[in-house]
């Protein structure tokens, strides 16, 4: 167990350094992507558009408000979106050599999440640089994200084990994922879903997350104990889930594959 | 003597199911929606230290499954295997290369696959390419590799991840004649510094030299396990039958390598090992070639001649009856019966039996029926002292003497 997890971190690594072999700006892709989007939404929405929220006095109020969800929701969709075809991408290699598909899982995760952190990271900068006030609040960030990430890879691991049964699901994810995305307030404003449909803010399990990113960021809140609660219950209950399945089924899906 | 590996009453089923969502739904609940498909049966042995351990079967007899169950990619129905350190398995070529990747990267990643860290892969990689003898093709990518190339790779890094436990499964078949040797010799040191080897191969020649002990696996279970020349001597028979059943009634069918007039045929030819009781026999062995006869005239002066030619058409070794003094008179509408015995001093490959019938001196004086591929047979192992080359001559020795050149 110990060796399979050291095992994960040492092909996150390598992941890490040999994405980006052959490009020309290597591994500045890493910073490039985030740096983009968070260009685009400044851009194009407060200088452009000229979309203005008047929750804070700051003329990139919005961009604020977009780019942690913006940022989580990345990170959050491309885990449960690798993770959901890991198995038929690695069928090769475990019909071959004995290393549990957890471990290529849990790398993937790790990648990801360390992908995640860095992108947070020049999120923080881009605050700096449009004089956004930056407190100590923010270190809520960490445990939220971590719980975040523990509840994709159990959610990711759960699809993953029945992608294996049914084919489709390997395209029905990404439309799920995409209907999920505008389902969640992270363009636009949680008022805008909470007189019409108040429920699809209740049962979204992604916006007990994003609620807190863009709290700490527009207004230096700290989480409460209710939405620390929730999305602790969340992450681990789902995780649990996760690996009762895994253990039941893998047997079975190691026939098939 | 240590065990490393036991396995204990291993079944495995493979549960046929008319879709998936059928076996899903019987991963949740007690209900029966499969057919059955039994790959191996009650299967128990032990591995010992520095044992090498041969598995032989026709195809489909639960061979690649067991080998899978013990690398732990396959999942046992029932039962148990103990793997006491580490076991390494070149299951089919490439095992867990990375395509995309060159050759030096992928003996770190295929190295930290199959259990080494970092540190033993950075001290034994020149070791690696060296032995590989892909030279600067190691940085090239997989993809351009040849499967002998990659099944080199792939044969270096199990090879120097120092297994306990290595299994090899018809990997060696893929290399030239100058890397299976190699690999044969590293093979063999390794067995002395106590490598435990599970060899599953087609060769029964690499079987015979290579392996301490042999299980024949027959429809998925243990028919016979014990010493490789009796096991192998057993699955001969098994292949033999399997043959008869297709091949008895050949001769008649063959005009295209049939002539003469056919006033005698040969019927039937048979060549058995009088230990084997099959067509593959040991050089030294001794070999009963059989032949049956049909008159369909009155004959005399019938000279029977037999020839034997290697896989390239070579003749081996060839005689007739009248060479050694005897001529046969025969009756109209008669059926006859002659054997040859002799002692197959030849050397390991396959070989075929050309048989002829003729008055007078050879076929070439007036040839009643001339057959060529009669019968086949195939050497393979060997009868006490070893040898190499086409034939075994039997040299005595005379004892070592001093020169004195004074």
């Amino acid at each position: 167990m110990k060796h399979n997890i050291l095992l994960a971190f040492s092909f996150a690594k390598r992941d890490f350094k040999e994405r980006y072999v052959g490009t020309g700006l290597g591994q500045l892709w890493y910073i490039l992507s985030p740096i983009i989007t968070i260009f685009i939404y400044t851009v194009i929405f407060s200088d452009f558009m000229k979309m203005k929220l008047n929750i804070i006095d700051n003329s990139y109020a919005y961009s604020i408000y977009l780019v942690p969800g913006l940022l989580a929701w990345t990170a959050f969709s491309t885990i449960l979106m690798r993770l959901s075809t890991s198995f038929l991408e690695k069928a090769n290699l475990i019909k071959k050599i004995n290393v549990p598909m957890y471990t290529f899982q849990l790398s993937i995760v790790i990648t990801e999440f360390f992908l995640f952190l860095l992108s947070i990271a020049l999120g923080i900068i881009f605050l700096y640089l449009v004089k956004q006030p930056v407190t100590l609040t923010f270190l809520w960030m960490i445990p939220v994200m971590i719980l975040q990430t523990i509840f994709v890879f159990g959610l990711g691991v759960i699809l993953s084990l029945f992608t294996p049964f049914f084919k489709d699901l390997k395209e029905a994810v990404p439309i799920v994922v995409q209907l999920w995305f505008w389902m969640t307030p992270v363009i636009y404003m949680k008022e805008m879903l909470a007189t019409k449909y108040p429920m699809l803010l209740v049962i979204n399990p992604f916006y007990y997350f994003v609620e807190i990113y863009q709290d700490i960021f527009v207004f230096s809140k700290a989480p409460s104990l209710y939405s620390l609660a929730v999305i602790t219950i969340m992450a681990f209950v789902t995780l649990a889930v996760a690996g009762l399945l895994y253990k039941k089924m893998i047997g079975t899906i190691k026939d098939i594959i | 003597m240590k065990k490393v590996l036991e396995v204990k009453n291993i079944t495995k089923i493979y549960k046929i199911y008319k879709n998936n969502f059928d076996r899903l739904k019987e991963v949740f609940t007690k209900k029966n929606y499969h057919k059955e498909f039994i790959s191996n049966k009650n299967i128990s042995f032990d591995l010992y230290e520095a044992e090498t351990l041969g598995i032989i079967g026709v195809n489909g007899a639960g061979k690649s499954t067991i080998l899978k169950m013990i690398a732990g990619v396959v999942v046992p129905s029932s039962g148990e295997i103990l793997r006491h350190g580490r076991v390494t398995a070149l299951l089919e070529l490439g095992t867990g290369f990375n395509d995309q990747m060159n050759g030096y990267d992928n003996i770190y990643l295929n190295g930290t696959l199959i259990g080494m860290t970092n540190k033993e892969i950075d001290s034994k990689i020149e070791d690696i390419m060296a032995f590989s003898e892909l030279g600067d093709y190691i940085y090239e990518p997989i993809m351009t590799y040849s499967s002998g190339m990659s099944m080199r790779l792939a044969f270096s890094i199990a090879i120097f991840s120092e297994p306990q436990i290595l299994i090899v499964d018809e990997a060696l078949a893929v290399g030239d004649a100058h890397f299976a040797a190699k690999c044969t010799k590293a093979l063999r040191e390794r067995k002395e510094r106590n490598m435990s080897i599970i060899y599953v191969s087609h060769d029964l020649n690499s079987l015979k030299l290579l392996c301490d002990r042999v299980i024949l696996l027959n429809h998925g279970e243990v028919t016979q396990m014990g010493e490789p020349e009796d096991v192998i001597n057993s699955y001969n028979f098994l292949i033999a039958k399997l043959n008869d059943s297709e091949e008895k009634i050949t001769i008649k069918n063959t005009d295209t390598n049939s002539f003469g007039t056919f006033d005698v045929e040969v019927v039937n030819a048979e060549i058995l090992g009088s230990n084997s009781n099959s067509n593959v026999i040991s050089a030294g062995e001794n070999a009963i070639l059989k032949l049956e006869l049909h008159s369909n005239i009155g004959i005399e002066h019938l000279n029977i001649g037999i020839l034997i030619r290697d896989k390239f058409g070579q003749d081996i070794f060839g005689t007739t009856t009248k060479n050694m003094g005897l001529e046969y008179k025969l009756h109209k509408d008669t059926k006859y019966q002659i054997s040859f015995k002799f002692t197959l001093n030849i050397g390991a490959g396959k070989y075929s039996i050309s048989t002829a019938l003729a008055i007078g001196e050879n076929h070439l004086d007036t040839c009643l029926h001339w057959l060529d591929n009669a019968a086949g047979f195939e050497v393979a192992g060997n009868y006490a002292t070893e040898f190499i080359g086409l034939s075994k001559l039997y040299p005595t020795l005379s004892d070592l003497e001093i020169i004195d050149d004074k």
